[in-house]
């Protein structure tokens, strides 16, 4: 083996370049400083992924499904789409959520909407749906009728006088 | 600056103002000023073995950082078996073998300036002497050369020449730090130097 050392000798001699080929100076005090910036780069980076399944565990979930099965994300940005061209053409009939529900009132819903002006047609015809909400101004007499009429109580007003007027 | 250093594992631990093995769990703990100490102990031996390997300062800067990075990521794993020298060599030579597979035939060189101290070296002054064959052949050509036949070895060679003739590593630490056995790091250190010689046949003077 020494034998061989010596004849690549002028080998080695011309390798020892190589130890003199240095960096630009002052290379090596920003070295450790961009490591360490890079370390925490990726900490950073790391913690916005790894806080993603503690937080908001049905996005990642969803995102995970998405990564597994892609079939999976083509139906649910299919059905996001239709969901939005739906939305788009309801949108452009202005008139057919408003008729619609006024039909249901109409129909004899509980769900009828109570306005001044169908509000004595409905005391009339169904006294349950009165609203008896202490801030509804409109009370009609013809209502109480069947809470006292059974009884055959009578009232009328009551005027009082108080002293000294 | 000579880029190659004492052999790991020679230096006196005791002179050094917190031993590698403290550092080492600091840094395992997060702490960054300890990881920090171990970036400059061995920031020099880690990216001069990488740019003798690529030829190119750019390449070796990146692939420099993310060998710490990743080893500073990977640290939980490092069970001690070797020195973290080792360990962390490892990961900065798979880490380059890797990179210039995936770049093959497509490098290019970007050498550093060779230091003033090379004027004051004997074994470089001798190539430039009056028995050089070619001896109008300049330090920077003698350089471009050089780089340029060892671009031509397979990195498995490339590396054994480059830690043992460059940085001066023993054969049995070559050895730890390849995964492989003595006689394979002295093998593939003798066919690379016979093609070496072959390559650079017309800069080498007779002993």
């Amino acid at each position: 083996m020494n034998e061989n050392e010596n004849n690549f000798e002028p080998l080695r001699r011309l390798l020892a370049l190589k130890r003199h080929e240095t960096p630009p100076p002052g290379y090596f005090e920003n070295f450790s400083g961009d490591v360490m910036a890079g370390i925490r780069a990726a900490r950073r980076e790391k913690s916005v992924s790894a806080r993603l399944p503690e937080e908001l565990p049905w996005l990642f979930r969803l995102l995970s499904a998405f990564e597994a099965k892609p079939a999976f994300a083509g139906v649910f940005a299919f059905s996001l789409c239709l969901l939005l061209v739906v939305g788009i053409v309801y949108a452009e009939r202005p008139d057919a959520a408003p008729q619609s529900l006024l039909q249901t009132g109409q129909a004899g819903s509980p769900l009828a909407v109570a306005t001044p002006a169908n509000l004595g047609s409905m005391t009339v015809e169904q006294p349950d749906l009165v609203p008896l909400s202490s801030t509804n101004p409109v009370f009609n007499s013809q209502s109480a009728g069947p809470w006292f009429a059974s009884g055959g109580a009578s009232f009328q007003p009551v005027n009082f006088i108080l002293p000294g007027n | 600056m000579i880029m190659a250093e004492p052999v790991p594992g020679n230096e006196p631990e005791t002179s050094a103002p917190e031993s590698e093995a403290d550092l080492v769990r600091g840094a395992r703990r997060g702490d960054l000023q300890a990881y920090d100490q171990l970036v400059k102990r061995y920031q020099e031996r880690i990216y001069a073995t990488i740019y003798h390997m690529t030829s190119n300062h750019e390449d070796a800067n990146d692939l420099a950082q993310e060998s710490f990075i990743k080893a500073f990521q990977a640290l939980k794993s490092f069970k001690g078996g070797s020195s973290f020298y080792t360990w962390l060599y490892r990961i900065a030579v798979n880490k380059t073998i890797n990179f210039l597979k995936q770049r093959k035939n497509r490098l290019h060189m970007s050498l550093n300036d060779i230091d003033f101290n090379a004027e004051h070296d004997p074994d470089v002054m001798a190539l430039i002497s009056e028995q050089t064959p070619r001896r109008a052949a300049g330090l920077t050509e003698l350089q471009e050369k050089l780089n340029a036949a060892l671009m031509k070895l397979s990195e498995p060679h490339r590396l054994v020449v480059v830690m043992h003739d460059v940085q001066g590593l023993s054969h049995e630490e070559i050895a730890e730090a390849m995964d492989c056995n003595v006689g394979t790091v002295r093998s593939r250190l003798f066919y690379a130097r016979q093609q070496l010689q072959g390559y650079l046949a017309d800069y080498l003077k007779p002993t």
